[in-house]
């Protein structure tokens, strides 16, 4: 599980390691050190026997008999053979002593049996407080992979405030904070540019449509008015993808009952295609983008397609249908682009509208994805949510 | 007797062909060039609809606007060519009813025209309705707070009105612009959330409740 994999818990089992390896080596040079001590007090004990007078504690082990030198000397063996109750051995060639070493073995016993008690106490207590400790540092990271994220889902007024601290955390917020900042002052400026591109030529072409509408009707006006026609829908189209290539753009979601409003989608295009819907499914999504996304496909599949155009809704699924030729193999490889139409024989357009509707898509969370039929025709299929 | 439009715009085409096509649809159009010359064409008097573009010179278009709003309700419509949102927001924060997009054809215009315009229609024999301190006459078109008279724009009140007749039940943004507003599925629901607060200085904040997500609600 994730959770575990924390830097909490990766903290507090390297504290643990640590303090049980430290721990470890502590207990055995103590275990090791009273041992000898035992050793050296028996050794003492025995020898101080022999001298007080010596007895015959019958045959002596054999090592211990190796050891045993000319009378003066003293030898002391330890015997565990019964390691219940072992004993230390002394002989001087005259005679020999044991001494009972169990109770040390004992105490020895207990030592270790407590050292390792007292050990896993303070374990115990210390890999929590590690955890605990560790925490802090991990809730600031914490903070600075959310602010991040925010920043990805486009809140460039996010930002980490790490405060002071000269730690690497601290260090790698601010980098953050350094970064959102320069994107929102670029995309600031862009947005700024793009309104003034549209102001300046929004205006003279407002004067240019009511100017046209005023004309005396006849064969002229009409290219006329065709003509300023193409212009202002090629200046928004350009605009609306400025927008979008910013990036500013929010949706602004209500609940879209889809077969009713797809229908009026249609309509309002003025083309025709037919709309089927399968009962009565309703998304919530932003009904003016998804308003763009599907006229701009019908539309398209009216210029580069054939008649019938099919637009059909099935759940959350809408899928618009035509009987021509279908998507350009470069299309369906790299989805749309800009000013590229595919093949001379699609005719005219200037490849923006499914730039348009793809670029919405994003916008509402939606799924464009552009196939062929076997029976052929291009397929476009807007997956909401 | 012909309703009187006050266009101001300082794009010299624009004005002259916007008035000349709105004086086709039978409208009088008195035209300004900038936003101080507007300012005392209005003053004059004797306008129905102002049609206002947000960037002029001197005086810009929400100055404008807030300026004539600090003693006139007369309907505002706002012409902006940037189209974004610091424009339309503050025009609609100063007080404008509604905004288009340049280019807008005159068709769009007129149709917008005529939506400000429609007054409220009084509601003969429609008993008058009484939220706390709040009463909303719908036969004589008044509203009161704790008495006293108040003054809303022709769009405040017929969103009052459109609030007052469903008390209670939650009104989402895509309603309120079609029966207000009369737009259909490209109404801007920015629209609407300032002029929810316009009317809820009006009438008192916790008046209209937020239903996030969703739009609002009157309260009972």
């Amino acid at each position: 599980m994730a959770r575990w994999r924390s830097l909490r818990w990766q903290i507090a089992a390297l504290v643990a390691v640590a303090s049980g390896v430290v721990a470890l080596a502590v207990g055995l040079l103590v275990h090791q050190s009273t041992w000898e001590r035992s050793l050296s007090l028996g050794r003492d004990r025995a020898v101080t026997a022999l001298l007080t007078g010596p007895v015959d504690e019958g045959p002596l082990p054999p090592a211990l008999a190796a050891r045993v030198g000319p009378p003066g000397t003293y030898a002391t063996w330890y015997d565990d053979s019964a390691p219940e109750s072992p004993w230390m051995w002394g002989a001087d060639g005259t005679g020999s002593v044991k001494i009972d070493m169990g109770g040390e073995v004992r105490g020895l016993r207990a030592l270790d049996r407590n050292m390792a008690l007292a050990s896993a106490g303070v374990l115990g207590l210390v890999v929590p407080l590690a955890a605990l400790a560790a925490e802090l540092p991990n809730h600031r990271l914490r903070r600075v992979a959310r602010t991040a994220r925010r920043i990805a889902e486009g809140d460039l007024e996010a930002r980490t405030s790490a405060g002071r601290g000269g730690d690497e955390i601290t260090a790698i917020a601010a980098a953050v904070d350094t970064m959102a900042a320069a994107l929102h002052d670029r995309l600031r400026a862009e947005q700024r540019f793009t309104a003034d591109v549209a102001h300046e030529l929004r205006t003279p072409l407002m004067g240019l449509v009511t100017s046209a509408e005023l004309l005396p009707d006849g064969e002229v006006t009409d290219l006329v008015r065709d003509r300023v026609g193409v212009l202002r829908v090629l200046v928004e189209n350009l605009l609306e993808i400025s927008r979008l290539d910013a990036g500013a753009e929010a949706a602004d979601r209500v609940e879209v009952p889809l077969g009713r409003f797809a229908a009026d989608c249609v309509h309002r295009t003025g083309l025709a295609a037919e709309v089927t819907a399968q009962g009565d499914p309703v998304a919530v999504t932003d009904p003016r983008r998804l308003d763009r996304i599907l006229a701009n496909l019908v539309v398209n599949a009216h210029r580069h397609g054939k008649v019938p155009v099919e637009v059909h809704v099935t759940g959350t699924t809408i899928t618009v249908r035509d009987h021509g030729p279908g998507f350009p193999a470069s299309l369906l490889a790299e989805g749309p682009q800009r000013f590229r139409t595919g093949a001379a024989e699609r005719g005219r357009g200037h490849g923006l509208g499914l730039t348009i509707a793809a670029g919405q898509a994003r916008v509402i969370g939606a799924r464009l994805a552009f196939g062929n039929d076997p029976e052929g025709g291009a397929v476009a299929t807007v997956r909401l949510n | 007797m012909s309703v009187s439009v006050l266009l101001v715009e300082d794009d010299e085409v624009i004005r002259k062909s916007v008035g000349m096509a709105l004086e086709r649809y039978g409208y009088r159009v008195d035209a300004a060039a900038d936003g101080l010359t507007g300012l005392e064409r209005f003053h004059a008097g004797g306008h129905d609809l102002l049609l206002l573009d947000v960037m002029l010179p001197g005086l810009d278009g929400i100055g404008l606007c807030r300026r004539v709003r600090e003693s006139s309700l007369v309907p505002i419509l706002m012409m902006s060519a940037r189209g974004d949102a610091l424009d339309v927001v503050s025009g609609l924060e100063a007080g404008a009813d509604d905004y288009v997009v340049k280019p807008a054809d005159t068709a769009v215009l007129v149709a917008r025209i005529r939506a400000l315009l429609r007054r409220a229609a009084p509601a003969p024999g429609t008993p008058t309705l009484v939220f706390g301190d709040l009463t909303v006459d719908p036969e004589a078109l008044e509203v009161r707070v704790a008495g006293e008279l108040v003054s809303l724009a022709p769009t405040e009140l017929r969103l009052l009105l459109e609030f007052a007749a469903n008390p209670g039940i939650v009104l989402d943004r895509q309603t309120l612009l079609r029966n207000v507003w009369d737009y259909g599925w490209d109404g801007d629901s920015r629209v609407v959330d300032l002029c929810v607060q316009r009317l809820r200085r009006k009438v008192g904040a916790d008046r209209v409740e937020t239903v996030r997500g969703f739009g609002y609600k009157l309260r009972r």
